[in-house]
């Protein structure tokens, strides 16, 4: 009975002790071994983590794909589960949830950046073992490619996101300019209307400390010939010339006042706010900012063009860094039918259709952007899409997130003015290099 | 301390239970029985303290010597070893954030106490207000620090913010406060000094209330001015009070977490990175369990020798100053 705060100490050291070696040894076997692949015959309800997506009119999108899934496979009834909207908070919940053995969420939606971490961290279940061999060529290839970690691939895809060029046609037309076709011309052009005092900035885009600023890095070195990594995935060849090129491209619109020095602290919504509320003549943004610049109500309704992202002189331009969101599985799920049948359906036919039709978001499955209803929408947005180039962000290596965090910080730093772009490149070079080797710190 | 130490309410029946173990019935049992009834009722808590705090803390410690792997049964601890804390000591980040997070408690902390006391010497003469000012003056403690963070934001907005124009209006060029190094760690302190010196005025108020009037008049007798009678007869009686006051504010600003989160995420670059945001960023976003788990170990040990060595010399201060 007496219990004295020693023995209460070796009591804990020791269940910690205990908890550890226990973690020892176990091998990492299937998680879904036995479980039926086909859809169930009894009613079932499934989990869905998903953040608001939004339709055509501006309502949760979610709900919309649930209906047309439910229609088609009435025994699965599929509940929403709301996920944070900021990525990385999503993230976090997720994968302390999944880490502890949860078996909800069945099925979540995840950034196309995600599955190489993912598949390392036993956090996503592959999907080869599912589906037929060739099922994935409906797909573009940098985005099977961006699903894919050790093991296969880890998530079908549901909606890819791409970036574009937006311009305010009426000043262009005012100032007799016309549509940037380098981006030397745009900064020349930026500068232009800016010194008439028709717009407080030429240019937006997303410049602040997050994984936003990688993607728009990444984008540029692809405009200037570079990428990150070589094509081998193992080389780091960031820090060439077109990685100079492209950093000194992006210092120069701020030093020059091109771009406003406020752009080291924006992402996409400060961008768009910029754009939206007149004070800017151009704007890098995802697709989704063609409806928000249109919306009832927006200053720049009706005066707005989107064009794919031109390119540095004597380069080819039309690069898009590649977005999205796709459908994981829980490897704890205890549901497999089912969830396979509900991912299925949102990757496949019918729920491509039906987010054509609902959304304006870009579709994964490329036969769905070829359809007469994709036609038939005349979005320059859906026009578009397949003519633009993915730049995919290094996302297959587990260690992406330090890999991004190399670039997006040093970028920022050149760009901002606080170190020249050259040391900036050549820290970012040694930092994810020894990211790709595993170092954590 | 001390009495916190002795204060559990178990601790005298306990002993006496000790003390008389060997004999049988009597007054003996009776205090076994109220010793046996004593843990029955702390036994829950026990377990919840146990289950929630302490484990967790342990196990964190066991995590930051090994390597970890993620598997679909759970953590796979796939060896013990030291290399956690030798890539700690080996990484310019690591360093880098540890000399903001030292250069930030030192600063805030050095700041709101010099405010803190100067507020609370005014708060002391004021007369009937004094309750008023005082409620007003807790305003920004009791916000979540989330939410105060939030309004900083918009105070510091680069495109709207209410600092941004103040500038633009008499510098005629607009900082972006958040967007350059030096300016996003100044801004972040004014926020962390106007949320936080409210609790420094309150503790030593509450000293200064409690000091003995006589010395005070005594000092007058003696002729003493106003100026040498804060520095000789105030400072030093309040030296417990701001002792305590400054060991709370280390341990807070040591692991300043909050407004580098939704002020600026670290940035710009890494120059507003706390030892707290460089260990979330690398357990929870790279899922480096290990590593993530030595940062957090050598931050609570860091911490804990930095308080320690600071009670030891306010304590030898505090002896010296009762035996003049």
């Amino acid at each position: 009975m007496t219990l004295s705060r020693r023995s209460l100490l070796a009591g804990t050291l020791a269940g910690a002790a205990t908890t550890a070696l226990a973690g020892c040894g176990s091998a990492n076997t299937n998680p879904v071994a036995g479980q039926s692949t086909a859809i169930p015959e009894k009613p079932t309800t499934i989990t869905w983590w998903c953040h608001r997506l939004t339709d055509r009119r501006n309502r949760d999108l979610a709900p919309l794909m649930i209906d047309a899934f439910e229609r088609r496979h009435p025994t699965v009834k599929v509940r929403l589960l709301r996920s944070p909207s900021d990525t990385d908070t999503n993230r976090t919940t997720l994968t302390t949830q999944i880490a502890s053995g949860s078996p909800t969420p069945d099925v979540y939606l995840g950034d196309v950046v995600w599955p190489g971490q993912f598949a390392h961290n036993s956090l996503a279940l592959p999907l080869d073992q599912f589906v037929p061999k060739d099922y994935w060529k409906r797909y573009p290839a940098a985005l099977i490619e961006a699903c894919s970690g050790e093991g296969g691939v880890h998530a079908f895809p549901f909606f890819i996101d791409q970036s574009f060029l937006f311009y305010r046609r009426d000043l262009l037309d005012k100032h007799g300019l016309r549509v940037p076709r380098s981006w030397e011309e745009l900064a020349d052009s930026a500068a232009r209307v800016r010194d008439s005092g028709d717009v407080a900035s030429g240019f937006v885009w997303q410049g602040s400390v997050y994984e936003g600023l990688t993607v728009n890095f990444t984008e540029f070195l692809a405009d200037a010939g570079g990428s990150v990594l070589g094509p081998d995935g193992s080389a780091v060849t960031v820090a060439g010339d077109a990685g100079e090129r492209a950093l000194t491209y992006l210092r120069d619109l701020v030093a020059t006042g091109v771009s406003p020095s406020a752009v080291t602290t924006y992402i996409e919504q400060d961008s768009l706010d910029a754009f939206l509320n007149g004070s800017s003549l151009f704007l890098r943004n995802w697709a989704y900012a063609w409806a928000a610049a249109n919306a009832e109500g927006a200053k720049t309704a009706g005066r707005v063009g989107v064009v794919p992202r031109p390119g540095f002189e004597g380069r080819d331009g039309a690069h898009s860094g590649l977005g999205g969101w796709s459908a994981f599985i829980n490897p704890h799920t205890e549901k497999l039918g089912a969830s396979l049948a509900f991912a299925r359906f949102l990757a496949g036919d019918g729920g491509q259709e039906a987010l054509l039709r609902e959304s304006s978001y870009i579709p994964a499955l490329s036969a769905a952007l070829d359809s007469p209803l994709a036609r038939r929408l005349n979005s320059p947005v859906i026009d578009n899409a397949r003519k633009l180039e993915l730049v995919p962000r290094p996302s297959s290596t587990p260690y992406y997130p330090k890999v991004s965090k190399a670039l997006y910080t040093r970028a920022n730093s050149a760009i901002g003015g606080s170190a020249s772009v050259r040391a900036s490149l050549s820290a970012m070079e040694t930092e994810v290099r020894s990211a790709l080797k595993g170092a954590v710190l | 301390m001390k009495t916190l130490e002795s204060a559990p309410p178990e601790a005298p029946p306990n002993r006496a239970a000790a003390a008389g173990g060997k004999s049988r019935g009597g007054p003996g049992s009776a205090r076994r029985q109220r010793a046996r009834t004593g843990w029955a009722y702390t036994g829950p808590t026990l377990f919840v303290v146990g289950a929630v705090t302490i484990f967790p803390i342990l196990f964190s410690v066991v995590l930051s010597f090994t390597s970890v792997r993620m598997t679909y049964d759970g953590f796979r601890i796939e060896s013990f070893t030291t290399g956690n804390y030798a890539a700690l000591l080996q990484s310019a980040e690591w360093r880098e954030a540890l000399l903001f997070t030292v250069f930030y408690t030192v600063v805030t902390v050095f700041a709101e106490l010099v405010l803190g006391t100067l507020a609370a010497l005014i708060l002391e003469r004021l007369g009937a207000g004094r309750g008023w000012i005082m409620a007003l003056l807790l305003v920004p403690w009791s916000l979540i620090t989330v939410v105060s963070a939030q309004l900083w934001g918009y105070i510091y907005d680069a495109s709207y913010g209410l600092a941004t124009w103040f500038f633009d209006a008499v510098l005629g060029h607009a900082p972006v406060i958040l967007g350059t190094p030096s300016s996003a760690v100044g801004g972040m302190m004014i926020a962390d000094i106007w949320k936080t010196t409210p609790f420094v005025a309150i503790i030593v108020l509450s000293g200064l209330v409690m000091l003995d009037r006589d010395v005070f008049e005594a000092a007058e007798i003696d002729g003493l001015g106003a100026w040498s009678t804060f520095w000789r007869v105030t400072l030093p009686q309040l030296r417990p009070v701001i002792g305590i006051a400054v060991l709370f504010r280390i341990l807070q600003a040591f692991g300043i977490f909050d407004l580098p989160f939704v002020l600026t995420q670290g940035g710009p670059g890494t120059a507003t990175q706390s030892l707290a945001i460089l260990g979330y960023k690398t357990l929870f976003q790279n899922l480096n369990m290990g590593p993530g788990a030595a940062i957090a170990t050598s931050t609570a040990l860091l911490v804990l020798v930095c308080c320690l060595l600071f009670l030891r010399a306010f304590r030898s201060q505090v002896s010296e100053g009762e035996l003049r």
